[in-house]
C-alpha cells in the first residue's frame, strides 16, 4: 500500500517522452440531420513533463475533445475514428475497468465551473477522499489525513477544518482550489485543466495559476491547461495548440507563437489580447464573423470564410498541419504561411 | 507544507453548517410546516401509544350508552353500539398510519428503484420501466383495488374458514389481516409509479450535472456514483413526496374503507367510521364530525409539511 503522502521527489526532466499521443481523432453529434462534425481528425500530444496551452474561441471542440479522450462524452455525441494514446495505451480500446484506473489515477481532471463540479451534498474531505480510497486503497483515516494535506497544498486557509465543509460553503475561488486538490489526490501523471479560471475574478486567476504552476514543479507531472485567454497562460507552458473548429491549426513553443505568430487566425487572437489587461480580454474583436457550426464545415480552410489572407486554393482544399523552419517545432496549418517560409 | 500564499478573506471563513440544519433552520421559520409538523408528531404518538391510553377498548360494547353526544367521560360520545368513538378514533389513527407508513415503504422502494434504474442507464431498461409506469397509472385505482379485493378477498377468506374447520389451527382463524395484507398489497401497486417518475426525472436531470462527469473522470464506479452522488441529491423532493405521499395514502386508506372495499369493521378505520356515521349524520353528527374533523386535520398537516419542507429543502437546489 502507499504511503499517505506519496509525493514524488523531483520533477523529471522533459525528456521528449510522448506521455499523451492524440492521433485523427473525430469526434460526431447525433442531429436531426444526422451526425455532424465536431472535432475534425485532431492531432495532440504531451511530452512527460512538459504543459501544453489549448487555445481556442468557445465552442470550438476543446473541452469535448478532452472529454472524448477519457471516454465521458454526453449521450448523443461520438468517438468515430481515431485513437488516444497515454503511455503507450489506446483509451479508446481500453476495457472500462482498465480506463477507470487512468481516471482519476494517472490523469486528474479539473473542470470548468467549480460551483457545479462538486457534488453539493457531500462534503469536501470526503469528495477528496472517494479517489484515494478507490484508485490506492487507503483506509477512511489515511484518505482523510491526506486530504487535509492537499487542502494544506493548494493553500485552503484552515485546511483541517474545511474537511467537513459543505461545497455551498466556500467561495469560488476556495472551491476551484479543491477542485485542484481532487484532481491531484491520486498524484496524476497528467493533470488536464479545462478553463479552471473562467468562473473566478482576475485577481483569483492569477492565483491559481501561479498555485498550479508550483504544483507542477513540485509533484513533477504533465498539464494541460485549457483556456481562452492567451496572455493568462504565457508564463505556465512550454507549448501552445490553437485549435480553430476542431482542429489544430497552430502548433508552436510558447515564445515562438508569442514571437512569431503565423496562422490568421493565431494573429487575430494575440491582436485582441489588451495590452494592459486588468479587465477580462475582449475575445477575438478583432476577427469578423463567427466559426462554422458542426455539419456546416466549408469544404477547404475551416478559417477561409472569415480569413483576411484566404486565397482561392484556401476554399478548395485543406491545409495539413506542417513544420516551418529548420526544427519544424513551430507548426501551422495555412497555405500562405507555409509559402512565406518557404519563401523566405 | 503549504507553497502558496492564501489569499483568505474573512467572509470565505465560517462555521461549517449542515446541509440538513439549514433546511431545518428555514423549516422552523415556516409556521404552517411547524403546525403541520406538531399535528403530524401528535397523531404518530397517538398512532403509537394511545390505544394503551384511551380510557375503553375499542370494541367493548355498552348497550345501555348507545349514541352518547360528547362529555367528559366520552369525549366524542357513543356509536350505536355503546362504543366509545374517541377510543375508536385514536384506534382508527392506528390503522390509518399502518396503513400509510406500509404502503409508501412499499411504494417508494419500488419506485426509488425502478425509476433510479431507468433513469441512470436509459435504453430500454428506461422503456420498460416507463411503461409499466404508463400502464399502471392508466387504471383507474378504485377499479384496480375492488377488482383484487373482489376477486382475492373472498377465495382467500373462505380458503381460510374451510382449513380452519377442517384443521381447527388457530393460524387460520384470523382474517383481519387479510384485509391489512390486500389493501398493503393493492394501494402500494397503484401508489409506486409518482416515486418512480419523480426519481427517473431527478436522476436524469441529475445525470447531466457537471458533478457527475467529475466523479465520472475520477474513475468512480457506476456504483457508487448512483449511491452516494445520484441518489442523495435527489433525495430532497423524495422526502417531500414522501410527506406528501403519506398523507395521500391516508385519505385513500380512508376512501377505499369508507366504499367497503379497505379496512373492514369491527376494525376502526376512519373510512368505515365516516361510513357508518353518514347513514345517522342527521341525528348524531358527532359519529361522522368526528373521524371526518381528525381524517381532514391528518391531510391538511401533511399536505402543510410537505409544502415546508419542499421550501426548506429547495434553496440549495435553486443557487
Ligand atoms: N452536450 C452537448 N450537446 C450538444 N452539443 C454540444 C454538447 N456539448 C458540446 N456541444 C457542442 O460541441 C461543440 C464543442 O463544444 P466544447 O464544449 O468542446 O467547446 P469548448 O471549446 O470547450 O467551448 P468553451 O470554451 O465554451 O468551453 C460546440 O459547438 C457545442 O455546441
Ligand atoms: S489556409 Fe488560407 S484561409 Fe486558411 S488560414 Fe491560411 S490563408 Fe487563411
Ligand atoms: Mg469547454
Amino acid at each position: 500500500m502507499m504511503m499517505a503522502s506519496n509525493i514524488r521527489p523531483e520533477p523529471p526532466a522533459k525528456t521528449g517522452e510522448r506521455l499523451l499521443d492524440v492521433k485523427g481523432l473525430t469526434i460526431e453529434i447525433e442531429t436531426r440531420t444526422g451526425p455532424a462534425t465536431i472535432v475534425d481528425g485532431i492531432d495532440l500530444h504531451v511530452d512527460k513533463g512538459e504543459t501544453l496551452g489549448i487555445v481556442g474561441e468557445s465552442g470550438c471542440g476543446k473541452s469535448l475533445t478532452m472529454l472524448s479522450m477519457m471516454r465521458l462524452l454526453p449521450n448523443k455525441i461520438k468517438v468515430t475514428k481515431g485513437e488516444a494514446n497515454f503511455a503507450g495505451r489506446d483509451l479508446q480500446k481500453m476495457s472500462n475497468s482498465d480506463l477507470r484506473k487512468v481516471r482519476g489515477g494517472d490523469v486528474g481532471f479539473i473542470f470548468q465551473d467549480p460551483m457545479t463540479s462538486l457534488n453539493p451534498v457531500m462534503r469536501i474531505g470526503q469528495q477528496l477522499a472517494e479517489p484515494l480510497i478507490y484508485h490506492r486503497g487507503m483506509s477512511k483515516a489515511e484518505a482523510r489525513k491526506r486530504a487535509g494535506e492537499l487542502l494544506k497544498l493548494v493553500g485552503i486557509p484552515g485546511a483541517e477544518d474545511r474537511l467537513d465543509a459543505y461545497p455551498h460553503e466556500l467561495s469560488g475561488g476556495m472551491r476551484q482550489r479543491v477542485m485542484i486538490a481532487i484532481g491531484l489526490a491520486c498524484n496524476p501523471q497528467l493533470l488536464i485543466a479545462d478553463e479552471p479560471t473562467t468562473a473566478l475574478d482576475v485577481t483569483i486567476q492569477a492565483q491559481i495559476v501561479d498555485l498550479v504552476k508550483d504544483l507542477r514543479d513540485k509533484l513533477g507531472m504533465s498539464v494541460v491547461w485549457i483556456t481562452h485567454d492567451l496572455a493568462l497562460i504565457a508564463g505556465l507552458v512550454d507549448r501552445i495548440n490553437v485549435l480553430y473548429a476542431g482542429t489544430v491549426v497552430e502548433d508552436a513553443p510558447v515564445d515562438a507563437l508569442f514571437a512569431n505568430p503565423s496562422h490568421p487566425y493565431t494573429q487575430g487572437l494575440l491582436a485582441s489580447i489588451p495590452k494592459l489587461s486588468d479587465e477580462r480580454s475582449t475575445r477575438l474583436s478583432s476577427i469578423g464573423g463567427t466559426p462554422p457550426e458542426p455539419g456546416r464545415r466549408p469544404k477547404g480552410c475551416p478559417f477561409a470564410p472569415r480569413c483576411p489572407l484566404a486565397e482561392a486554393i484556401c476554399h478548395e482544399r485543406v491545409p495539413s498541419l506542417e513544420g516551418l523552419g529548420q526544427d519544424g517545432a513551430h507548426r501551422v496549418a495555412c497555405f500562405v504561411a507555409q509559402r512565406k517560409l518557404e519563401a523566405a | 507544507m503549504s507553497v502558496v500564499p492564501m489569499p483568505g478573506t474573512a467572509a470565505e471563513i465560517e462555521p461549517p453548517v449542515s446541509l440538513w440544519r439549514d433546511a431545518w433552520h428555514r423549516l422552523r421559520r415556516n409556521k404552517l410546516a411547524v403546525f403541520g409538523l406538531v399535528v403530524v408528531v401528535i397523531l404518530a404518538f397517538t398512532a403509537l401509544f394511545g390505544p394503551y391510553l384511551t380510557p375503553y377498548d375499542f370494541l367493548s360494547q355498552d348497550l345501555n350508552s348507545r349514541n352518547l353526544a360528547p362529555s367528559l367521560s366520552h369525549l366524542f360520545g357513543t356509536d350505536d353500539l355503546g362504543r366509545d368513538v374517541f377510543s375508536r378514533v385514536v384506534y382508527g389513527t392506528r390503522t390509518a398510519f399502518l396503513v400509510a407508513i406500509v404502503v409508501t415503504f412499499i411504494a417508494v422502494v419500488i419506485g426509488v428503484t425502478l425509476g433510479a434504474l431507468a433513469g441512470f442507464f436509459g435504453g430500454w431498461l428506461d422503456r420498460i420501466v416507463m411503461w409499466l409506469t404508463d400502464m399502471t397509472m392508466s387504471i383507474p385505482n378504485l377499479l384496480l383495488v375492488v377488482v383484487i379485493n373482489a376477486s382475492l378477498k373472498s377465495p382467500i377468506t373462505s380458503w381460510m374458514e374451510s382449513r380452519y374447520l377442517a384443521t381447527l389451527n388457530p393460524v387460520y382463524r384470523e382474517t383481519i389481516w387479510v384485509d391489512f395484507l390486500l389493501v398493503f398489497g393493492s394501494m402500494a401497486l397503484i401508489s409506486w409509479p409518482p416515486y418512480a417518475r419523480l426519481v427517473r426525472a431527478q436522476v436524469l436531470s441529475i445525470r447531466s450535472r457537471p458533478y457527475i462527469t467529475a466523479a465520472q473522470a475520477l474513475g468512480l464506479t457506476n456504483r457508487i456514483i448512483l449511491m452516494r452522488y445520484v441518489v442523495p441529491n435527489a433525495l430532497g423532493p423524495l422526502i417531500v413526496a414522501v410527506s406528501a405521499g403519506l398523507g395521500t395514502a391516508m385519505v385513500l386508506e380512508s376512501a377505499f374503507s369508507f366504499l367497503g372495499v379497505g379496512v373492514n369493521p369491527p376494525t376502526p378505520s376512519w373510512g368505515n367510521m365516516i361510513s357508518d356515521g353518514l347513514r345517522v349524520w342527521q341525528h348524531y353528527p358527532h359519529l361522522l364530525a368526528a373521524p371526518a374533523a381528525v381524517l381532514g386535520l391528518a391531510s391538511v398537516a401533511f399536505s402543510f409539511l410537505g409544502d415546508g419542507l419542499n421550501d426548506a429543502l429547495n434553496p440549495r437546489g435553486a443557487k
